[in-house]
């Protein structure tokens, strides 16, 4: 076990260097410059030490970034499997061993033959298919490359909804404040004699429900972080970082859209490329394939026989001769092999053109999500919040005007931090449709995750018949 | 009353002082000037001899109202109503938009005498047809007013001519018969006084006309609202709430009538005098005899009906008069709120804090100090607010208002009644208790 250790160990250190001009060009491409050098001769199950002074401060979305991009396991884990394509790269390229026999032949004038044999079109064709494996690894880079702006992406959308579980949870505890108060002012009544038995016991059932979900966003927070934690690879005592404030308002004005957002996402698009690299890897396996096809299988030799000195009258003992072995590519040129391979490329081919129509309507839903999210959460933080606030000022004037009661100040409370509520979903809405666009320019489509139902929140009033 | 504690019960009343004034002066201007109504003292504002229309009578007086111009034509009265939607004030701080008659609610009053022919004509200046009903005015049926039955109504921007004898003389109204729940809901409602060509019983001195009536008007909003119909928070006295009633001035000694109408919406009104004794001397439908009039110190005034009452104040003094319904004698109170009183609220409060900084509890005691507390309402509002008074905040406010009787009316008569020594409720004297054997452990 320990030699076969060794061994894989050996091995990676022949392609160390190898992995390091891949993750530069990993880096170039998915523009992330904080991505980490895998280490070469280990695999430590130790985050960086870099992650602990990260992790001293305040979480932003962009270092939670970067702390992925160090210690995402699998994201290591791929960059470690670009050296699989390099391998197979480098095996192809290889030129054939020679063959050497030798056989004894007591039986005959001879005592001994020595026969060496070399494949010709074996060591034609290496320089092909080493051509041909070439692009396969450019598309395994781009592969990585892409894994890379899925995962800044998906950590960005996790850190987010970690920003928002806070805000949601920091409302919810308000609210409950303010069930909490409506149960205090029916007990002051209650004990004055002023209602009954049944309005204080319905002012209990509530706020008894209010905590129940705040209970409940209380777990949302935590497994929002605990997706996180698995995200950015933390365990132990690296799991007790904080988060800088709640959730950026959305910028004021318009939303900022590149113009040609489908051209833009063409062009930019890494997983279009990393296609056109397996297509281009399958059609020279092809040509490889139809060329041996064509070519004769050649092998030549030479030989040596060493005779028997006593029974033969020549005075060397050692005859040498040469020959050459060839098939005739009249019936397996190779045809079905052939055939395989072009077909996988035809069917590549249409999946091509079938990601970029893909990419293309992702591009614009992208633009649609990030425009829609930001006009619903402009309306939010700019016109409902405040007319909310509004709704609760005059509802305080009235309320000194003795046409309201307290219940009615709490219903107005809860109503404006229902609203802030609904508010946090609709910038949380944005940021993600905000990273997604981000991601979209930076080469990948993602798929964006249907809207969160079982993450916003909805104090009911219907529970409580004021009076 | 000398100069230092004039100016001194002067300040206290400022608002009441001035607001009578300038009632009574833009009442002048707004009707197109009514008949003069006689001298008046020039530095208070207040007749000090009632004007007469005939030689026993005088004038009625419509507080913080007019009385309606008439010209005679030949052997005709003629006046001229003008229907319209207007901003009234129900007092400083209320201003609601209102209909009403030449810009005012109630309408000027109808002074006439008996047998006089009256042609009147109506303008509709609303946004909807209108018509006028005499209400308990016995006349031909098609000047009767109401639209379908006896008139075509009157579309906005025309106008009709209404035209009838005064036969009988009594307090009567007038009021719309076209959708008349929304148009005297918003304020569409008048006094009418025919006077007996010749005077009846004793000799009156003052003559005052009180229109009751009640509104819905949310706080801080700036219309009426005519669909309501049972919870009324804006009680008035001549359209007006207290404290922008103008008070009734009369003498010790002399005789006083005092005609209420009422044309709230759903609601009847006893009216209750403190000091006084009356006797109800008619109703729209006629005279009361002597005989059937009894004493009595609240009158109730049912919906659309009049009554008169009579009576001769013997105490000099400041008088509250006001409707006795609890809930009449408070401006835009509300109801839909909880019962506070006797609620400790320490924990309530420190937790409302956290939720609402502005919050205070109220009413735990009590509200009658509602009137003073400084804290922020809504504009346009008078909610439980009462006036101010010789001896600190009047907590009432509504259908409120004061009958200043006055040795002297000439004089005076615009301040706070000046009482003689010892004649105030005060603080008890702890050892006069003590001799009057009241323990005051």
């Amino acid at each position: 076990m320990a030699a076969a250790l060794g061994g894989m160990v050996m091995n990676a250190a022949c392609v160390s260097s190898s992995i390091r001009s891949d993750t530069d060009r990993v880096r170039e491409l998915s523009r992330m410059e904080h991505l980490a050098d895998v280490p070469e001769s280990e695999v430590d199950p130790v985050s960086s030490p870099e992650v602990g002074a990260m992790l001293s401060k305040p979480l932003t979305a962009k270092s939670a970034v970067k702390l992925a991009l160090l210690n995402n396991r699998e994201l290591r884990a791929k960059l470690r499997m670009m050296g699989v394509s390099r391998g197979r790269l480098k095996q192809a390229g290889l030129l054939p061993n020679p063959e050497a026999e030798i056989e004894l032949l007591p039986e005959q004038d001879s005592d001994i033959e020595l026969r060496l044999e070399y494949d010709i079109t074996g060591a034609l064709l290496a320089p092909m298919r080493s051509r041909a494996f070439e692009p396969a690894l450019d598309a395994a880079r781009y592969e990585t490359a892409i894994a890379v702006v899925e995962l800044g992406y998906m950590v960005r959308v996790q850190f987010y909804r970690v920003q928002a579980q806070e805000a949601r949870l920091a409302i919810a505890q308000q609210m409950l404040d303010a069930y909490a108060a409506g149960r205090e002012a029916a007990i002051a009544l209650r004990k004055a004699g002023n209602v009954r038995e049944l309005d204080l016991a319905q002012h209990e059932v509530a706020y008894e429900k209010a905590r129940i979900l705040v209970a409940e966003l209380e777990l949302g927070r935590m497994n929002a972080r605990e997706a996180l934690h698995r995200l950015l690879g933390l365990y132990g005592p690296e799991t007790a970082w904080s988060v800088q404030g709640y959730l950026d308002p959305v910028p004021a004005g318009t939303v900022s859209v590149p113009e040609h957002i489908e051209t833009q996402a063409l062009k930019h698009s890494l997983e279009l490329t990393q296609r056109r690299h397996e297509l281009e890897s399958l059609a020279r396996r092809a040509g490889v394939k139809d060329t041996a096809g064509w070519l004769p299988d050649v092998a030549v030799d030479v030989h040596a026989l060493k005779s028997d000195a006593e029974s033969t009258p020549v005075r060397e003992s050692w005859r040498f001769g040469a020959g050459v072995r060839f098939s005739v590519p009249i019936f397996d040129r190779s045809q079905g092999e052939v055939l395989e391979l072009e077909s996988k490329f035809s069917a590549q081919l249409e999946r091509y053109y079938g990601l970029a129509v893909d990419v293309r309507s992702m591009a614009r839903q992208a633009r649609a999500e990030l425009e829609s999210a930001h006009a619903r959460a402009a309306q939010y933080l700019r016109v409902i919040v405040p007319a909310q606030r509004r709704v609760t000022d005059q509802v305080m004037l009235q309320y000194n005007a003795m046409q309201v009661g307290v219940f009615d100040v709490l219903r107005a409370s809860r109503e404006r931090l229902q609203v802030e509520l609904d508010s946090v979903d609709a910038q949380l809405a944005y940021w993600k449709a905000h990273a997604a666009l981000r991601a979209l320019l930076a080469g990948v489509a993602v798929a964006q995750p249907s809207e969160e139902v079982a993450t916003s929140v909805s104090f009911s009033d219907e529970r409580v018949e004021e009076h | 009353m000398d100069r230092r504690r004039f100016i001194k019960a002067g300040s206290m009343l400022a608002a009441g002082a001035v607001l009578t004034k300038s009632t009574l002066a833009r009442a002048q201007d707004e009707a197109g000037g009514p008949e003069p109504l006689g001298d008046r003292d020039a530095a208070e504002g207040v007749p000090s001899r009632a004007p007469r229309i005939t030689n026993e009578q005088p004038h009625v007086l419509t507080p913080n109202g007019a009385t309606l111009p008439l010209r005679t034509v030949g052997n005709v009265r003629v006046g001229h109503l003008i229907a319209s939607s207007f901003e009234h004030e129900f007092a400083p701080g209320l201003k609601a938009q209102c209909w009403g008659y030449n810009h005012r609610t109630p309408g000027p009053t109808l002074e006439a005498v008996e047998g006089e022919r009256l042609r009147i004509y109506v303008t509709n200046r609303l946004s909807e047809p209108t018509t006028v009903h005499w209400h308990g005015v016995i006349l031909p049926n098609g000047m009767d007013g109401v639209a379908g039955l006896t008139q075509r109504a009157i579309p906005p921007g025309e106008t009709f001519m209404y035209e009838f004898t005064a036969r009988y003389p009594g307090t009567f109204m007038y009021h719309p018969h076209f959708d008349e729940m929304t148009q005297i809901a918003l304020g569409m409602t008048g006094m009418i006084v025919v006077h007996p060509r010749r005077a009846r019983g004793p000799r009156v001195q003052r003559d005052f006309v009180l229109m009751t009536h009640e509104w819905r008007l949310d706080v801080g909003a700036r219309r009426p609202d005519p669909l309501e119909m049972t919870d009324f928070n804006v009680l008035t006295f001549n359209s007006r709430t207290f404290p922008g009633t103008e008070p009734l001035l009369m003498g010790r000694g002399e005789r006083v009538r005092i005609r209420f109408g009422n044309l709230s919406p759903m609601s009847h009104h006893p009216i209750h005098l403190h000091g006084m004794s009356f006797a109800t001397t008619a109703t729209d439908g006629g005279y009361i005899p002597r005989s059937a009039q009894v004493p009595n110190t609240t009158v109730l005034v049912p919906v659309g009906s009049t009554r008169v009452i009579e009576f001769v104040p013997e105490q000099s003094g400041d008088w509250a008069m006001h409707c006795h319904m609890t809930h009449h004698v408070m401006t835009q109170m509300g109801h839909g709120i909880p019962n506070m009183i006797g609620t400790q609220t320490s924990d309530l409060d420190t937790r409302m804090r956290r939720i609402e900084p502005r919050y205070m509890t109220m009413a735990q005691d009590g509200m009658g100090s509602m009137g003073e507390m400084k804290m922020p309402i809504p504009k346009n509002s008078l909610p439980m607010r009462g006036g101010p008074g010789p001896f600190g905040n009047i907590d009432m406010g509504g259908m409120f208002t004061i009958l200043k009787v006055r040795d002297s009316p000439m004089k005076g008569t615009g301040l706070w009644y000046s009482h003689p020594q010892g004649t105030v409720a005060g603080p008890a004297d702890a050892s006069q208790m003590r001799a009057d054997g009241i323990e005051t452990t």
